[in-house]
């Protein structure tokens, strides 16, 4: 493996996806090095969503390859899946739940083996430990913000795809999540943002779509032809640590 | 491997208990099958007529009807809340998402099913728990509901999924039902004798439980 493919946390090559013969993402080609922060930026319906939803493997590519901590997307392996985490415009929770069942439930769903020390450990990070057995429910708006933020990192993953995560949160919240996430030294966070005024402070590049397509990109790393030949290798780019 | 069953199990104790919290839809099932019993008992004639050839087929029309009535919860739930992706993100196969679905759903309806058979029992006078047809129900129930899980996640992205569960699920159903029925009556003194048609209904439980856990992972791509 190249030193060059062991940088490369995300990667796609002309992804595209249609829905009824119309391109809601036109040949995507994006190179983001590990512990690169990013903002994916672009009006309503410029395709941010849909880009997230094939890099987490939710929804299938119609054309082109992407390559997410060095595993095939098309693969689809399960250890890829382990290194990704996601924070979708829904939080994603059982609402019938408290946040600690929550938590739990999905810790041992990713086969966290200090469960409940890392639930102890994100529900106090995020201020729900005092909440931990009251209902999702009953929770505001932004605890189900800081709550779905827990669940997404309570793997501890190397990439986290983010889709308008400041959504819903307090000043307190989002310091939170700049901590967290944003700011965290080594984590490759690809964030989909309409909040330009904060991109300063945590995004190292941004990536802008227009009607599907890239039509800026201060994030990549150009392509190198070593990093071409190992496009078949299945095995991970870097080890989990 | 461990971890396919630790993932199983995390979804199946985690589906018993949103079914305890929520109980709304489970609770509407069983009030549908406790009175359908309850007004077959005062349609047949119990002092006069032997009611047992008649029983499979209250049964089993109860079970079927309950059963779809509950059956989708589990999956209408999880699309309402947005939590079916968060578990197709995690690193399993969808294939055991859905042998975890499917457990949950037996637990459940197999739950209300026995307490049918003792009303039942009670309201027909004839003892309805043996071990033959405790047995025939368990294995027509998981054909059931292997097949009905897979057509609810099928259906829980559509807006009409409530009406497309019975429309889709009935007419797959038809031989199951006829196997069950049949072993049912057998087990219930019919001359036929039960294996025949206690052997078909397995057949079609492992077809449908085959069948369905391969269909799996292509139903929920998008």
């Amino acid at each position: 493996m190249s030193e060059s493919a062991i940088e490369i946390a995300i990667e796609t090559t002309a992804l595209t996806k249609r829905y009824a013969g119309l391109s809601v993402v036109r040949a995507v080609s994006i190179r983001l090095p590990q512990g690169s922060k990013t903002a994916l930026l672009g009006a309503n319906g410029a395709g941010k969503t849909t880009l997230l939803g094939m890099l987490t493997t939710l929804i299938t590519p119609s054309e082109g390859e992407a390559r997410i901590a060095g595993f095939r997307l098309a693969d689809n392996h399960a250890a890829m899946r382990r290194r990704i985490g996601v924070l979708a415009h829904s939080p994603m929770l059982y609402e019938e739940l408290t946040p600690l069942e929550n938590l739990a439930f999905f810790a041992r769903l990713y086969g966290v083996e200090d469960r409940e020390a890392r639930c102890e450990e994100l529900l106090r990070l995020v201020g729900l430990w005092l909440r931990r057995h009251e209902p999702v429910a009953v929770l505001s708006r932004g605890y189900h913000q800081r709550l779905a933020l827990a669940r997404a990192i309570v793997h501890r993953p190397d990439v986290l795809l983010l889709d308008e995560p400041e959504t819903g949160l307090d000043g307190e919240a989002v310091a939170l999540l700049d901590e967290l996430v944003l700011c965290a030294p080594g984590l490759t966070v690809l964030a989909a943002t309409h909040r330009h005024d904060r991109i300063g402070e945590w995004a190292g590049g941004t990536v802008v779509l227009e009607r599907g397509a890239v039509v800026e990109d201060t994030a990549s790393r150009p392509v190198e032809p070593a990093a071409t030949d190992e496009a078949a290798t299945p095995e991970p780019a870097w080890s989990a640590t | 491997m461990v971890g396919d069953v630790n993932a199983a199990l995390a979804v199946v104790l985690k589906d018993l208990r949103l079914t305890w919290r929520d109980r709304a839809g489970w609770l509407s099932a069983a009030s549908f099958a406790a009175i359908s019993v309850l007004i077959y008992s005062f349609a047949f004639d119990l002092a006069t007529s032997d009611v047992r050839p008649l029983l499979p087929g209250v049964l089993w029309v109860t079970f079927l009807f309950a059963g779809v009535i509950a059956s989708g919860q589990s999956f209408q739930r999880e699309s309402e809340q947005g939590t079916f992706d968060a578990l197709l993100l995690a690193p399993v196969s969808p294939s055991v998402l859905y042998f975890g679905k499917v457990v949950s759903n037996l637990i459940a309806l197999l739950v209300m099913e026995v307490a049918l058979l003792l009303l039942a029992t009670i309201l027909f006078d004839t003892m309805l728990i043996t071990a033959e047809l405790v047995l025939i129900v368990v294995i027509g129930t998981i054909g059931y509901v292997s097949l009905t899980t897979l057509l609810s996640t099928m259906g829980s992205r559509l807006r009409s999924r409530t009406m497309l569960l019975p429309v889709l699920a009935l007419p797959l159903l038809v031989p199951m039902l006829i196997a069950a029925v049949r072993a049912t009556g057998a087990s219930l003194g019919e001359p036929s004798g039960s294996a025949p048609w206690t052997l078909l209904l397995v057949v079609f439980a492992l077809w449908s439980a085959a069948g369905a856990a391969l269909l799996f992972p292509s139903v929920v791509e998008r």
